[in-house]
């Protein structure tokens, strides 16, 4: 690595310049984004998957899209902004293949709503109760609670109106309180039940 | 909760915990909470879920991904291959490969469309007349002779030059003969047992002036001997033209079209040729035979006696027998004559040229006129499209529904993932 290079690594933080020392032949600025965002992609491909193979791989192909198609990256838009929407493109498609896959094979298609890898009974509940979600506010809540993006943001990835993102998320979080309210409610009746 | 009751909606609570408002706004909904118990409650609720989610944990990124993305890196770092797979061509791309497979496939079919009719024109537009031409030209190389020209004596021998051809006239020493009984019109000079072939074209041709075009037309008819059967000359706007039915020598027929073609820029040319050594072969037999029939009565006019009735009728037969010879005789000139003087049927166009000072109509007229004229395309492409769709249209429907229920239910299912 030459001298250049160094002291690019060294002076570069955000993503967005570490992305355009990648582009100027920087290897190591593209490790530092992979280590800073492989595991919200792995837990973005977890909580959406039911398989955690599939997980993994996913993101693997989501970081390789990324290092094909830097060359398009845009300095204008946040990195993360880019690289979630690349992980819902190659999300989509696993989806797509799947159904079209299952077509031919006769199996069912994968669940498209997060099934439960742990037995931990609170995931359990959050993972049924996410799932019963409407899947277009499920997206938003998700990339809003875990991933963490703005509501400008969430637009940018869904390519939605900022205002449909605010009324979805705004839905989503209310139908999940709802839901996440009732099996405690009744878990509570079933303790009485049993005390009497 | 309505906006009445409370001066901020619901989507501002949640987006005040989210961090989305203005310092402003923030305030502005901060103070409301603080008075309003049903939008603290919101709040609260809010709160809970999110909190709620935040135990929903995930295993760590495993470590193969570490090492495989490594690999993937340090040979995207080696040779950069995987940067150009991104900006150029790829050959793992099944992008570039539907592309090339489908311009093959097109190419494929346009090369069949394109040898297709290159065949079908070389068949029936140059093929063939130049094998009538081989059979009418005297020096013609193909045929694989050496013929007397129309003006050589009418009867001689005609050598092969390749012994082994094995074409029509391959008989060594065929004799170029008179056609016919003797006492006939004049015979076309054809070889014995060889083809007899009516030869026509016919030829449209554009000129710059149509003056100077039929003055060379006429040059060229007096140079070959040929003469014109019929000549229309039409001078109706927008430009003037000429029809003429030209009779040429069958032998100066690819001359004189190689001149014709030279007076103006051809826009369309076809030759044919038609055998007729079977109905000229029948003519003669027929022809023959009348004559015996006509001799064998004259001589029994000249040496039988009988009676008057018997001599009457043989007389009369021989007036019907005379009838039919000169009948047959006026069919085997006229066909001889076909096949002696091909036809050239031409057409001149002259290129319209707009003049200056001309006389030109009033621009009411002008724009009355295209009204109409553009009312009338109007009225024939829509006519058009109905024709079009009464034809192809239910041939369209047929694969429409044989193809496209069954993709988009495909698609249906494709795009639901």
């Amino acid at each position: 690595m030459s001298n250049a290079e160094d002291r690019d690594n060294k002076r570069v933080e955000t993503d967005e310049q570490l992305m355009a020392a990648f582009t100027r032949g920087s290897a190591d600025a593209f490790s530092g984004l992979f280590q800073r965002y492989k595991a919200p992609v792995f837990g973005y491909f977890c909580r959406r998957l039911e398989d955690r193979s599939q997980a993994e791989e996913l993101t693997q192909d989501t970081f390789l899209a990324v290092l094909r198609a830097a060359h398009r990256y845009e300095p204008t838009a946040l990195f993360r902004t880019w690289l979630y929407a690349v992980a819902l493109n190659i999300l989509r498609s696993h989806r797509r293949k799947a159904i079209f896959r299952a077509m031919f094979s006769g199996k069912t298609a994968e669940h498209d709503e997060p099934l439960a890898v742990s037995f931990v009974e609170t995931e359990l509940i959050l993972r049924e109760a996410v799932g019963k979600l409407d899947p277009a506010e499920r997206e938003v809540l998700l990339l809003r609670e875990f991933e963490e993006l703005s509501y400008a943001e969430i637009a940018l990835v869904l390519h939605l109106p900022i205002n449909t993102v605010r009324s979805r998320l705004f839905r989503a979080r209310t139908a999940l309180h709802d839901l996440l309210a009732a099996p405690k409610s009744a878990g509570r009746q079933l303790v009485r039940a049993e005390e009497h | 909760m309505t906006t009445l009751s409370h001066p901020v909606a619901p989507e501002d609570v949640m987006a005040l915990i989210d961090g989305e408002l203005t310092a402003g706004e923030a305030a502005a909904v901060s103070h409301h909470i603080e008075n309003c118990a049903e939008c603290s409650a919101l709040r609260d609720r809010m709160r809970s879920t999110s909190q709620s989610l935040s135990d929903w944990a995930v295993p760590p990124a495993p470590e193969t991904l570490d090492a495989t993305f490594q690999t993937q890196l340090a040979a995207a770092a080696r040779n950069s291959k995987l940067l150009r797979m991104g900006s150029g061509f790829n050959l793992r791309n099944w992008r570039i490969w539907a592309v090339a497979g489908g311009s093959a496939v097109c190419g494929a079919l346009a090369l069949v469309v394109f040898t297709t009719s290159i065949s079908y024109y070389g068949e029936h537009a140059a093929a063939k007349p130049q094998q009538l031409m081989a059979y009418m030209e005297p020096d013609s190389a193909s045929a694989g002779f050496a013929m007397a020209s129309r003006a050589a004596p009418k009867t001689r021998t005609v050598e092969p030059v390749a012994p082994n051809d094995k074409q029509w006239f391959s008989q060594a020493g065929a004799k170029v003969g008179i056609i016919g009984g003797a006492g006939g019109a004049p015979q076309p000079q054809t070889p014995a047992g060889a083809p007899m072939i009516a030869r026509t074209a016919s030829l449209t041709i554009l000129v710059k002036d149509l003056d100077s075009a039929r003055s060379g037309m006429d040059a060229i008819l007096a140079r070959h001997h040929g003469y014109s059967a019929e000549l229309t000359i039409s001078d109706e706007a927008p430009s003037r033209g000429l029809q003429g039915s030209l009779r040429i020598p069958a032998s100066d027929m690819d001359a004189a079209v190689a001149e014709l073609r030279a007076i103006g820029r051809v826009q369309r040319e076809k030759q044919a040729g038609e055998e007729v050594t079977e109905q000229h072969t029948d003519l003669v037999a027929r022809l023959a035979n009348a004559r015996e029939t006509e001799a064998r009565l004259r001589d029994i006019l000249a040496n039988r006696t009988g009676k008057i009735q018997d001599v009457l009728d043989v007389e009369e037969q021989i007036s019907n027998t005379r009838g039919e010879i000169e009948q047959l005789e006026a069919e085997q000139e006229n066909l001889e004559h076909r096949v002696e003087f091909a036809s050239v049927d031409v057409e001149l166009i002259e290129q319209y040229e707009a003049k200056l000072g001309g006389p030109s109509t009033s621009i009411s007229n002008q724009m009355r006129n295209s009204f109409i004229a553009g009312l009338r395309h109007a009225g024939s492409s829509l006519f058009g499209v109905v024709l079009f769709f009464e034809e192809y249209g239910p041939v369209l429907l047929l694969w429409l529904i044989l193809l496209g229920v069954p993709g988009m239910l495909i698609w249906r299912r494709y795009r639901r993932g």
